[in-house]
């Protein structure tokens, strides 16, 4: 085999199947011509340096079968950077705080290796921020390939874009202690409406990563392990959560598509209204059944284990002040976690019982 | 102060790039085939990468500007393209634009 029919191999193998002997072809005289016309100048035939150093200036062999590719040539195309940026750094901020989150539990918790839980967090943090990464590119790249543009992309109005002024970090708690003028750049007019789509993309986000972990295609390093007094504990999900596993997914998966319907539709008020009062319902009935199990966790050292576990009798205020008095072995730390898991439950509850209030509201007003 | 040479190319490209297929469809008013095209193209000032034509005259064929065919020449095979009747009428509509521009510009510069 020749150095040419290398080459035109080479760009062959990149080319689709049906235009492929055609534009070989028309390659292989052009470079047949580019050839002949070097030899004629130079009045010899050509050595193998110099046919090779033709080939290269025709291109690599990747780089002239793309251009042949009639679909778009970059992953995320210029139009979608923007959105894509915007969706990353939403995300990446989520992930933030939930890392931040665990990383101050597992400190109060009485980590013994502080270093090591802030390591940990760091890790987990970056792993999971390239994975997110990862999929919003993926996701980019079939909207830029299947031409796919969402009408909160096309169709915007100015009075919507208040949400955006959030990417800017220099705005956050500007509303609360702010000077008067960045209130008044900040804060929500009373009047205009904030863009409903920066909401509904942070809620399919956050719940969409929630569901790689859940299924189990998302890690976050950390998250099932505690570092006490220099050992590893291990927390254990209790069988309520393999009980309610496709139940928890199915509202996962309810809440998804509600976010997903209203960035293609954010003003249908009425049919995104009914579907989150069935879906808060949903949640609502799943939170009574994880808190009616009693028991959600096992902490797991060496022989000794404790359980994350409550009722309503740890719903007293009481029992929240004295949160972090406890003992800082294992069954201290469950017993603490066990409070704010009470809590964190009722606190679920709560705001899913007014959401579906605010949202009878909203059908109501139309 | 100095020119960015890089700055400068990148500019110099973006300049060209829009400019090229009004180039290469005048070119095609008569019968040719990619080499030649290429080289006539040249010999007026105007240096196309190959990566960047055979594609182009691809395209253009598509988008029902240019025809082609495959015919024999000098013992080898080789695909002529010349333009369409709806070619010759988009290279009316672009050489019209181009000349507007032009004449815009040069008030302007």
């Amino acid at each position: 085999m020749d150095l040419i029919d290398r080459y035109l191999n080479a760009v062959a193998a990149q080319l689709p199947q049906d235009e492929r002997a055609d534009i070989i072809a028309e390659l292989r005289d052009l470079i047949l011509s580019r050839f002949e016309a070097k030899e004629e100048e130079l009045g010899r035939a050509l050595t193998e340096d110099e046919q090779e150093a033709i080939l290269r200036e025709i291109g690599h062999p990747l780089v002239v079968a793309a251009r042949y590719r009639k679909g778009p040539d970059s992953l995320v195309g210029p139009a979608l950077f923007p959105y894509w940026l915007f969706g990353v750094k939403a995300g990446l901020l989520v992930l933030g705080a939930v890392y931040a989150i665990t990383l101050f539990i597992r400190l109060i918790g009485g980590a013994d290796d502080a270093g090591q839980a802030i390591g940990n967090a760091f890790h987990g943090f970056f792993s999971s921020g390239l994975t997110l990464i990862g999929v919003a590119t993926v996701a980019a790249a079939v909207f830029e390939h299947q031409g796919i543009r969402p009408a909160w992309m096309t169709n915007w109005r100015v009075k919507d874009l208040g949400a955006f002024g959030l990417a800017d970090p220099a705005a956050w708690g500007a509303s609360m202690t702010g000077t008067e003028t960045a209130r008044a750049t900040w804060m929500p007019k009373p009047r205009a409406r904030a863009w409903p789509g920066g909401e509904y993309l942070f809620s399919f986000l956050a719940v969409g990563m929630f569901v790689l972990w859940w299924v189990g295609v998302l890690h976050f390093p950390g998250l099932v392990s505690l570092e006490l007094r220099g050992e590893d504990a291990v927390v254990s999900g209790a069988p309520i959560w393999s009980i309610l596993f496709g139940p928890i997914l199915l509202y996962a998966f309810a809440q998804m598509a509600i976010d997903l319907a209203s960035l293609f539709r954010p003003y249908a008020v009425r049919a995104r209204a009914a579907a989150q009062i069935v879906v808060a319902g949903a949640g609502l009935w799943l939170t009574w059944a994880i808190f009616e199990a009693g028991h959600w966790f096992t902490l797991t050292r060496g022989e000794e284990t404790a359980r994350i576990a409550g009722d309503w009798t740890m719903l007293d205020f009481d029992t929240l002040r004295n949160l972090g008095d406890g003992a800082r072995d294992l069954v201290g730390i469950a017993s603490t976690l066990s409070v704010v898991l009470v809590w964190a439950l009722a606190i679920s509850a709560l705001s899913l019982a007014f959401k579906i209030l605010a949202n009878l509201g909203r059908l109501a007003r139309g | 102060m100095s020119l960015d040479p890089d700055l400068y190319e990148s500019m110099r490209l973006e300049l060209r790039r829009g400019s090229l297929v009004l180039a290469v469809l005048a070119c095609l008013r008569t019968e040719r085939y990619g080499y030649t095209l290429r080289q006539a193209l040249a010999a007026d000032g105007l240096e196309m990468e190959e990566s960047t034509l055979y594609p182009l005259l691809r395209r253009l064929e598509s988008q029902g500007l240019l025809n082609s065919e495959w015919r024999e020449e000098e013992k080898r095979k080789k695909r002529f393209y010349v333009l369409s009747p709806g070619g010759v009428a988009m290279l009316a509509a672009l050489t019209d634009e181009w000349r507007g521009i032009n004449a815009s510009l040069d008030k302007i510069l």
